[in-house]
């Protein structure tokens, strides 16, 4: 499970920014790195430097940098270099490369700033506010509740096949295993969505979405 | 399988952004008379078990890598295809912005490969198999598996050929890289077909009930189907097809002087599909096929922005009263 503890609550300067033009402003590197040609190279420099003040304000360590980089940047140096060894005769290719990373990364940092800076809720709320069908927003909502149940429930799977399975599996028995993990979690999970829904309407759910403290009620 | 930003150029993410949107627009219309007010938890725990499942990771023999589920044909056989296709979507939206994994602005793009193709397309398949082996509760597992084979080629076929209009299929000749995408997702594809296959015998062996079988669709629904059916195929095929091309090197150095000429030929007019051809490998009558798919594609893409705007105005429908709801 991912380390959730850099998203605890503090005051930062990002804050201060609406979550609408948190999401805007990311998308808008975003864009504007992929038009950037090569040869004004040092604008993608400058981009990157904005990203990277962007990530201290919003409080993000090193560490934590550099692990997701780790992550990331093999699949994309892998992916770059397809390109030109498929086209050696090209020199064009090189460049492209080149920019590919460039592109890549300042879009992949961009995207790890606004995980940092729009909580959920928030981010369902600037949905409404841009006009997403309410269903949707709905939907997110409540797969953003299970999504952790859910996770519980898959460790606690895992923990009693590693109990029962004594570490010592067979390719096959590994595969079945696992494949009956994500049965049982399926199973499991249509069962709770349907007690989950009688108890929606024991509350008077109607079938339309509501939200607390947004806008999405004005309509009604 | 994740597409990132910075891969796909703006215009291609706003293109399969304008046709996800319209994709997902006409799930949600259908999912409300389908499911009704049981619509939001069922799809909603239906996109975390999708989510939660892709952590579990298969081993794969002798290598030191591990594949895991998508889940589009899965969800589909579980739900049908509308609430599958919701269910991807929100997963791979969970996934940008809340893990950074997957581009935000090649969302759409990404939902176009794996939640359209993969549920739409995959049920569209799984449909038409169960059909044609006669709808008992067991055909459930081999339609399923060769459903999820395809849709998994057909959503590689579709990233190669974005992947192709971004960079300009005059400036690259991406044979290379297309092989070895498609060699990679056979592989994927493989893997995909046997962990759906084995998930449904388990969930068939307990809840026979919660798989869905195609009954008697109206005939409008029949030749949708066989449409999206075709497309997939097509696509899986255009895939599988597209390393053998590669195998000819004395060929291909002609073909690419002539694409070459060609391409200088057609001005850069600033549209999508440029030269109109799919940048796929131009040997003896591929280019005509090509051709005619890309204008199969582009067809698809006017229709579907012509459908995203139309239908724009009216997705904050009220609900849909059928029957007495219970909760009242």
């Amino acid at each position: 499970m991912a380390d959730n503890s850099h998203l605890v609550t503090q005051i930062r300067p990002c804050d201060a920014i609406p979550a609408t033009a948190r999401l805007a402003l990311t998308l808008l590197v975003i864009v504007v790195s992929s038009l950037i040609p090569l040869e004004h190279w040092p604008a993608h420099g400058l981009l990157l430097v904005v990203v990277f003040a962007g990530l201290s304000l919003a409080g993000v360590t090193l560490g934590y940098l550099a692990r997701r980089l780790m992550l990331f940047l093999p699949m994309l140096l892998v992916f770059g270099l397809s390109v030109p060894i498929t086209q050696l005769h090209r020199e064009s290719a090189w460049g492209w490369m080149v920019s590919l990373w460039l592109r890549c990364t300042i879009s992949f940092l961009a995207g790890l700033w606004l995980i940092h800076v729009l909580p959920f809720p928030e981010l369902l709320a600037t949905l409404l506010r841009w006009r997403c069908p309410p269903l949707l927003v709905a939907m997110l909502a409540f797969m953003y509740r299970y999504i952790f149940i859910l996770w519980d429930e898959l460790a606690r799977l895992r923990q009693a096949r590693e109990a029962r399975n004594f570490g010592s599996g067979s390719w096959r028995r590994d595969w079945v295993t696992n494949a009956q993990m994500i049965g049982l979690l399926l199973l499991r999970a249509m069962e709770r969505a349907e007690r989950t829904h009688q108890a929606m309407l024991a509350r008077g759910w109607d079938g339309s979405p509501k939200f607390l403290g947004t806008e999405a009620r004005k309509g009604e | 399988m994740h597409i990132r930003d910075g891969i796909l150029s703006p215009e291609v993410c706003v293109v399969t952004g304008l046709i996800s949107l319209a994709a997902v627009g006409y799930s949600l219309r259908k999912l409300r008379l389908d499911l009704e007010d049981r619509a939001v938890p069922l799809t909603g725990m239906l996109a975390s078990v999708v989510f939660a499942g892709q952590m579990v990771n298969f081993p794969l023999i002798g290598l030191p890598v591990s594949g895991h589920l998508l889940g589009g044909v899965l969800a589909a056989v579980m739900l049908g295809p509308w609430a599958a296709c919701l269910a991807i979507t929100l997963v791979l939206v969970v996934q940008a912005v809340l893990f950074n994994d997957g581009g935000l602005l090649s969302l759409g793009a990404n939902i176009l490969n794996m939640g359209v193709v993969g549920a739409w397309g995959g049920y569209a398949i799984y449909t038409i198999i169960r059909k044609w082996l006669g709808n008992g509760t067991m055909t459930a597992i081999p339609a399923a598996v060769i459903a999820a084979w395809f849709s998994v080629l057909a959503a590689a076929a579709l990233f190669c050929f974005e992947f192709g209009c971004s960079t300009g299929s005059q400036e690259f000749h991406l044979r290379g890289i297309f092989t070895l995408m498609v060699l990679y997702h056979a592989l994927i594809g493989v893997g995909e077909a046997l962990i759906t296959g084995s998930v449904l015998s388990f969930v068939l062996s307990r809840r026979p009930d919660l798989i869905s079988t195609p009954g008697a669709a109206s005939p409008i629904a029949n030749v949708s189907q066989f449409v999206m059916a075709g497309v997939v195929g097509g696509l899986a095929i255009a895939a599988i097809l597209a390393p053998l091309k590669s195998d000819h090197p004395d060929g291909l150095d002609q073909v690419v002087q002539q694409t070459g000429m060609e391409a200088r030929q057609i001005e850069r007019d600033g549209l999508v599909f440029q030269g109109y051809e799919l940048p796929l490998p131009s040997g003896f009558g591929w280019s005509t096929l090509a051709t005619s798919l890309a204008g199969i594609l582009g067809t698809l893409v006017v229709f579907g922005i012509a459908m995203g705007l139309g239908k724009g105005a009216r997705w904050n429908l009220p609900v849909i009263e059928s029957g007495e709801p219970h909760g009242r």
